[in-house]
């Protein structure tokens, strides 16, 4: 299941690290604390080498989630394609989740913090 | 008895409300014209009872106003008693919130005019909605400060997780640990600073201005940072007049340079020295204008926009910063009654500029 993560607070990448070596996924995982540079290389990946999963953070400074998903739109046929992309968010504004649903990217919403639970849901959704 | 007595007497007390009421009192026919206006309404459009007897009423009101009196006017012909809210101007007057009744009078059966008697509620809706703005702050205020609690605490209910899975005295254990303690100490600050904050903001009415010598105030601040700018071979070039004194409280405003010279220390540039720049002048209209100018890193500020000054907004992704000392900078700015702008530019410095009484 290979995996990128975008997520500016090092505590927040730290803890998916752990979580994907302990259920035995330790080389899955890709990790950005920069959302620029995630986006550079999400933009420049030929379609083979993008991801299956990205688990995006919505509060980042200079690029929120959001935006990263705005700049992604013009290749959403390609990546819908390819990557299951999920928001990983410490909000539980109603809001995030409305405007997550309206997202023809995004598969769905999880609240911080990831545990092994929310990692074999989402490896049940892509055998699917 | 004489039967018109008491009519005469009833007709006395009424024409006295009429006369002396501050609410615009009117009686139109069922056209719509003015047959009968009372003092506060000819104050109002500033007329004669003669220039106003006879002219229909929607000649005082302005064309947009126009439709809901006239729909109101039809209902009260039609024998109801309306009520209505409407901001307008009447005659030449600057617009006001107005509360309108609109009463039929009856004789025999049938409506021959309508009584308007309009209340001046700008002032009440005013109140009403500074406190529809103030509420929907608070709220805002809430609902940031529970997502900066929840996104600490949601990663120590992960990390707890995760070490109860880690073998005790690996390094694991330890790394996870220390994630731990930080986060913690992350949710402490975050209550801290709501508290610094609600503090300022129920003391904001009792912040006294005094007058206040400038440069004391930033040579003090310069003396307490004198280590940290030792340490980073940083510079500062002050250009203010020694007896230059602001309307000001004086915590505020040593809180506000504290704040803004920290934070150029803080956004130095790695290509350069750190130079600072704190010059004051007097503008024409008797303000201070004091400008505080860097040369570090910057910030894009078309991305920025207007999110510079708000609560928890980050704008660098390498440095640390809780994004709550430019909200306390401008918070203590317009408590004291003045102004804060900024400019910035990427790679070349920050110049914010202070606007004093």
């Amino acid at each position: 299941m290979q995996t990128i993560l975008i997520d500016d607070d090092p505590t927040g990448v730290f803890l998916v690290k752990r979580l994907f070596q302990r259920a035995g996924l330790p080389d899955c995982l890709t990790t950005f604390l920069l959302p620029a540079e995630a986006l550079a290389f999400l933009q420049q990946a030929p379609t083979e080498a993008l991801p299956e999963v990205i688990l995006l953070d919505l509060n980042m400074p200079l690029l929120s989630g959001w935006d990263v998903l705005e700049a992604l739109k013009p290749q959403q046929e390609e990546l819908k394609q390819r990557c299951s992309i999920y928001i990983l968010t410490s909000s539980l504004a109603p809001a995030d989740v409305a405007r997550a649903k309206d997202n023809p990217l995004v598969v769905a919403l999880l609240h911080k913090p990831l545990d092994y639970q929310k990692i074999q849901d989402i490896q049940a959704r892509l055998r699917q | 008895m004489d039967a018109g007595a008491p009519i005469a007497a009833s007709e006395v007390r009424f024409r006295s409300l009429f006369e002396n009421t501050p609410e615009l009192v009117l009686y139109q026919n069922p056209a719509g014209i003015i047959l009968d206006a009372n003092p506060a309404f000819l104050a109002v459009v500033e007329k004669s009872k003669e220039q106003v007897i006879g002219k229909p009423y929607s000649d005082f009101l302005p064309l947009r106003a126009q439709p809901i009196f006239t729909q109101k006017l039809r209902e009260a012909i039609a024998g109801k008693t309306v009520r209505f809210e409407v901001f307008a101007s009447q005659g030449q007057s600057a617009p006001r919130h107005w509360d309108v009744v609109k009463i039929p009078l009856r004789q025999e059966g049938e409506v021959v005019g309508v009584h308007m008697v309009a209340r001046d509620i700008t002032e009440k809706t005013q109140h009403q909605e500074e406190i529809f703005v103030q509420n929907q702050n608070l709220q805002q205020f809430a609902y940031i400060v529970s997502h900066n609690l929840r996104a600490p605490l949601a990663n120590a209910v992960g990390l707890v997780e995760l070490l109860s899975t880690e073998e005790q005295g690996s390094p694991f254990f330890e790394e996870t640990r220390q994630y731990l303690q930080q986060n913690l100490q992350q949710l402490d600050l975050v209550l801290r600073d709501m508290n610094t904050i609600l503090t300022i903001r129920d003391q904001q009415h009792l912040a006294v201005p005094e007058s206040v010598p400038l440069q004391e105030i930033i040579s003090q601040v310069l003396q307490d940072l004198a280590d940290v700018l030792d340490q980073c071979g940083g510079t500062t070039q002050i250009e203010i007049d020694q007896h230059m004194r602001v309307q000001a409280n004086r915590a505020y405003l040593y809180s506000i340079f504290f704040n803004l010279l920290t934070n150029a220390i803080k956004y130095r540039s790695d290509q350069r020295p750190l130079h600072i720049a704190i010059a004051a002048i007097r503008d024409g209209g008797g303000r201070q204008v004091v400008t505080i100018t860097d040369n570090g890193v910057g910030f894009d500020q078309e991305q920025a926009g207007a999110d510079i000054f708000k609560l928890y907004k980050r704008f660098h992704t390498k440095l640390s910063g809780r994004g709550v000392g430019l909200y306390l900078v401008k918070t203590h700015v317009e408590n004291m009654g003045g102004q804060i702008e900024v400019h910035s530019q990427l790679g070349e410095g920050t110049r914010f500029t202070l606007t004093l009484r």
